[in-house]
């Protein structure tokens, strides 16, 4: 290499790209800084002439409201709304990342059915739902479906005797005792599952026979958790009606039944485009190959297609369920306790405005960092791994 | 691909330095700016140059609580709030149509009046320590005295707030009920579930579709929401018990002090003329009258044997303001009958203090 004859000359500084390059953007980034500056500073001035307080000591301040299904009392300081709030989006949240992922993969499958109905009830449901307004669709779902076509609370329905359904929220059958030791259980029996599974797969590699993991797993996981729950005598205890409420069983606020169903059934919506477009674009030879060594069309889908679709579909699909953390704030509207009706009831209630929601901002900034760091993280392990 | 990932991160890292720094140093700074305000402020304008300079008073209230401000079809306001928003600007300006009124939503009120895009708030607002201190906001004279109540419908079989044990109870999100509900509910130990809304058309439809038994409010509001109830008034009940205080009053922003008295007075003058028996009819007639103190009230002339003077206290309204206001306007009395009185509401506290009442004005001299 040094053998090469006479280096091209070295441009003058103003006329090198590199530092060109590098001039810009600190000057982007020096204006940037300087406009952020410029407005906090800006606002920093205005607030003191009106001497509203600019720090977070309004979180010790008493919570001078209640939360409904909490028993958040007026001695807590406004911290542990705040608390209760988190829990609630992440409530919403999770849940609703679950059931959109399955509801949006079904749906994404049906859009690509050789059967013309489901097809066609699939698209109908794509286009309408995409369509509609996220927020139009959460009044109607309170307004119209929970409110007017879930009864009173006189005349509750009551499927089964199992549930006890209102327009005052759905109660359902719950166990009693300590979560903490249910969540301990849970716990064990998917790592002896997982261990099962993994075992099954070892077995298979080496001797060729198929892993059938769904039929070792399935049972090793129901009978844990069974017997689990018998061991440590936990129970049942069913919803019923008493007086203006329910009692018993655990109660699904009436609007936490209305955000959770628009927030799935809006995502899913797009889940579903993106579920069918990934499956398109796995290679065609996959599934031809698929159908050459005879895999039904089950396998074919579960073992062949949805892999490699989920890979295409990861990134995608991580924007969803950051849209839906976002979008579960609109539970404000209809009275949900989530954080941003809590940001609001206290700066109705005395909490000054700027800190509260620069607080609320930066819990949901965090959410959907902590979210994105595990799309991406699901997303390096699915991705192809090319040497 | 990395290196876009790269200076978004450097921008984000500044971001944070930057903002980190500021709130690092917020305590020194705030006291500093504080220091330096507080010299400037004495040559800041007042409000009342800004409103003179415009011409028209920015009206901070609401377009939907019968009784107290109801946006017509014809764009103008009608009611009670709405008349001293009409008397502010007829006692500076000495129209009372120079008047922008502001619709402003519940949670939005105070945030629009740190801003400075109403001048000031005749909005229902109920004086609270926590709003005088933390809002920014100064509190002037109540123009209605009034207390949180509980409405129910009538075929619930409630007849005491204490009957209803376990209920749901629905109020406006961002006031003084929540807080109000929630203490009444654990003093009692009703364990009440109390359910927050943004609008009064979202709690009347969960009202309706029999999601809450109560509906708590200031009882005004109750009272005119009551008078306008889809299935008509006697579907509801109001029940006898008033569990908070709740004075509403005007407010303007804090550091304006010549502005605050301005407000004040043009309340306190409505009520004055009241207790003189001035009225919008009459006031005409006063112009003859031997009363010093009314004379003074009016801005007419204390004719002496040394020649003749009018009163200014140096409040930086006009003379006449006060003639201005009832003339236009009318005194506390016709504006209660005119908007108030027809919903049911009964004179009670807000009666003058000569009738046992709470409104009392401070000398005009």
């Amino acid at each position: 290499m040094s053998s090469l004859p006479s280096a091209p000359p070295k441009p003058p500084l103003w006329r090198d790209t590199r530092v060109l390059r590098w001039a810009f953007q600190i000057l982007v980034l020096a204006i940037v800084a300087g406009v952020i500056y410029w407005l906090y500073s800006n606002y920093q001035t205005n607030i003191a002439k009106s001497s509203i307080p600019t720090d977070l000591r309004f979180l010790d301040n008493p919570t001078s409201f209640t939360i409904p299904g909490n028993d958040l009392n007026q001695s807590q300081p406004v911290r542990d709304a705040f608390v209760q709030g988190f829990y609630n989006t992440l409530r919403v949240a999770i849940v609703g990342i679950l059931l959109t992922t399955i509801l949006g993969t079904l749906v994404g499958i049906a859009r690509l059915s050789k059967n013309f109905m489901v097809r066609l009830v699939a698209t109908s449901y794509v286009e309408l739902i995409r369509n509609i307004p996220l927020l139009l669709l959460l009044t109607f779902m309170n307004l119209a479906v929970v409110l007017q076509t879930f009864p009173r609370i006189e005349d509750a329905w009551l499927p089964l005797d199992l549930f006890v359904v209102s327009n005052r929220g759905i109660a359902i059958p719950w166990f009693e005792g300590s979560g903490a030791i249910l969540l301990a259980i849970l716990a064990t029996a998917l790592v002896v599952t997982w261990l099962v599974v993994k075992i099954r797969g070892r077995v298979s590699d080496s001797t060729g026979k198929p892993a059938r993991s769904l039929v070792w797993g399935g049972p090793t996981f129901i009978v844990l958790m069974i017997g689990g729950w018998v061991l440590l005598g936990y129970d049942w205890v069913l919803p019923f009606v008493d007086d203006r409420a329910t009692s018993g069983g655990l109660r699904l606020d009436p609007s936490f039944f209305a955000l959770l169903v628009t927030l799935v059934v809006y995502t899913s919506a797009h889940v579903a485009e993106i579920v069918r477009g990934s499956i398109q674009a796995v290679a065609k030879g996959q599934g031809e190959a698929a159908d050459a060594i005879a895999l039904s069309g089950g396998q074919k889908m579960r073992l062949v297609i949805l892999p490699q679709a989920f890979r295409i579909a990861m990134p995608a699909l991580g924007n969803q369920y950051l849209n839906l953390i976002k979008n579960s704030s609109l539970g404000a509207t209809i009275s949900y306790f989530e954080l941003t009706q809590i940001a609001q009831i206290t700066v109705g209630n005395g909490s000054p405005a700027v800190p509260a929601f620069t607080l609320t901002l930066l819990v949901y900034l965090m959410i959907s960092l902590v979210t994105s760091v595990i799309v991406n993280i699901a997303n390096r392990r699915l991705a192809l791994v090319e040497r | 691909m990395k290196k876009t990932v790269a200076i978004m991160a450097a921008l984000a890292a500044v971001t944070l330095v930057v903002s980190g720094c500021a709130a690092a140093e917020e305590d020194t700074t705030s006291t500093e700016t504080a220091a330096t305000e507080t010299a400037t402020m004495e040559t800041a304008s007042s409000v009342l140059d800004s409103v003179k300079e415009a011409g028209v008073v920015k009206c901070g209230t609401r377009d939907a609580l019968p009784g107290f401000a109801v946006l017509q079809e014809d764009g103008t306001h009608v009611g009670f709030d709405s008349d001293f928003c009409r008397a502010i600007a007829a006692a500076v300006l000495g129209d009372a149509d120079a008047v922008e009124m502001v619709d402003l939503e519940t949670a939005d009120r105070f945030t629009a009046l740190q801003s400075g895009a109403v001048d000031v708030l005749v909005r229902n607002t109920t004086w609270t320590a926590s709003r005088d201190g933390g809002e920014a906001a100064t509190f002037l004279h109540p123009n209605f005295y009034d207390g949180q109540g509980m409405m129910v419908s009538s075929d619930s079989g409630y007849a005491n707030v204490s009957d209803m044990n376990g209920a749901v109870v629905c109020v406006a999100k961002g006031t003084t009920t929540e807080g109000n509900a929630a203490l009444e509910s654990s003093r009692l130990g009703l364990d009440w579930e109390v359910r927050s809304f943004d609008e009064t058309d979202l709690i009347l439809e969960a009202f309706l579709a029999g999601q809450c038994d109560g509906w708590s409010s200031d009882v005004s509001q109750l009272t005119g929401l009551r008078s306008a109830y889809p299935s008509g008034a006697d579907a509801l009940l109001i029940l006898p018990e008033v569990f908070s205080k709740e004075p509403l009053a005007p407010a303007v922003l804090d550091g304006d002090t010549q502005w605050a008295q301005i407000v004040n007075w043009t309340i306190l003058a409505t009520i004055q003329a009241e207790e003189f028996g001035i009225t919008s009819a009459n006031v005409d007639t006063f112009a003859s009258s031997e009363d010093v103190s009314i004379q003074r009230f009016l801005g007419l002339e204390i004719a002496s044997d040394e020649g003749s003077a009018v009163l200014d206290p140096g409040l930086g309204l006009p003379a006449d303001f006060a003639y201005q206001v009832v003339k236009q306007v009318g005194n506390y009395g016709e504006i209660f009958a005119a908007h108030l009185t027809p919903l049911g509401l009964e004179r009670g506290v807000n009666s003058l203090w000569t009738d046992g009442g709470l409104m009392y004005a401070p000398p005009y001299r």
